[in-house]
């Protein structure tokens, strides 16, 4: 359940199909934290409105991040 | 040659000798199997996101090399030897890497270097939006 309260947008596009240099890469972690909530959960597809390939590449991407420390698995997103 | 990027942590109260030390073996490392370091990035402390062997900070090296997959596992066997590294994390990039290709992205890693480093850098800590009132730190 995301705690955030929002109707589900219409016709969503997904943000890193419009925008080709957004670079989806652990290391960032200012853009990953746009995706993730603010106990450290990953947003759902449907909220954003990103398309498969590119939440599963955000999603390799976070976890990755959690691996080496620089996002938390659980907890407020210090940064 | 495969194309790899590794991050390691090494503990902050390590000193300055101790990380060139730990950095020049895996220099080492990767050159005695004829690989190529493409580029090699300290980021220094961070702050961890959350404890490592009840350390909250930790000093991250970022390297970009191309090697071999035995390099890589020796690699990783000496880091998971040594005390002073806390968490090592290797990543793929590329599979096949040919020696213009390293020696064209080691100029560029080489010419990017004076100017802004926030490429491969992650941001560090700033005031963001405060989430909660309470101490989220500690």
């Amino acid at each position: 359940m995301a705690p955030r309260k929002r109707i589900f947008p219409r016709q969503k596009v997904c943000r890193f199909c419009t925008d080709k240099k957004l670079a989806i890469d652990y290391k960032e972690v200012r853009t990953l934290r746009n995706f993730v909530t603010e106990r450290g959960k990953i947003i759902p597809r449907r909220i954003y409105g990103n398309c498969a390939t590119h939440q599963r590449k955000l999603t390799d991407a976070i976890k990755k991040a959690r691996q080496i420390a620089l996002m938390p698995y659980t907890g407020p997103t210090q940064l | 040659m495969r194309r790899y990027e590794s991050i390691f942590i090494i503990r902050p109260d390590a000193g300055e000798s101790d990380i060139s030390e730990i950095i020049g073996k895996v220099d080492a490392t990767i050159a005695n199997d004829a690989g190529s370091v493409i580029k090699t990035d300290r980021w220094g402390l961070r702050k961890l996101a959350y404890l490592i062997k009840k350390e909250s900070q930790g000093y991250y090296v970022y390297i970009d090399y191309a090697g071999l997959p035995a390099t890589v596992k020796e690699m990783e066997r000496n880091f998971k030897i040594d005390d002073r590294i806390l968490k090592f994390m290797t990543v793929k990039l590329a599979d096949s890497c040919s020696p213009e290709d390293i020696a064209r992205e080691t100029a560029k890693a080489k010419s990017s270097a004076p100017s802004a480093e926030d490429n491969g850098r992650p941001d560090e800590e700033f005031d963001g939006p405060d989430y909660d009132s309470d101490d989220t730190d500690e």
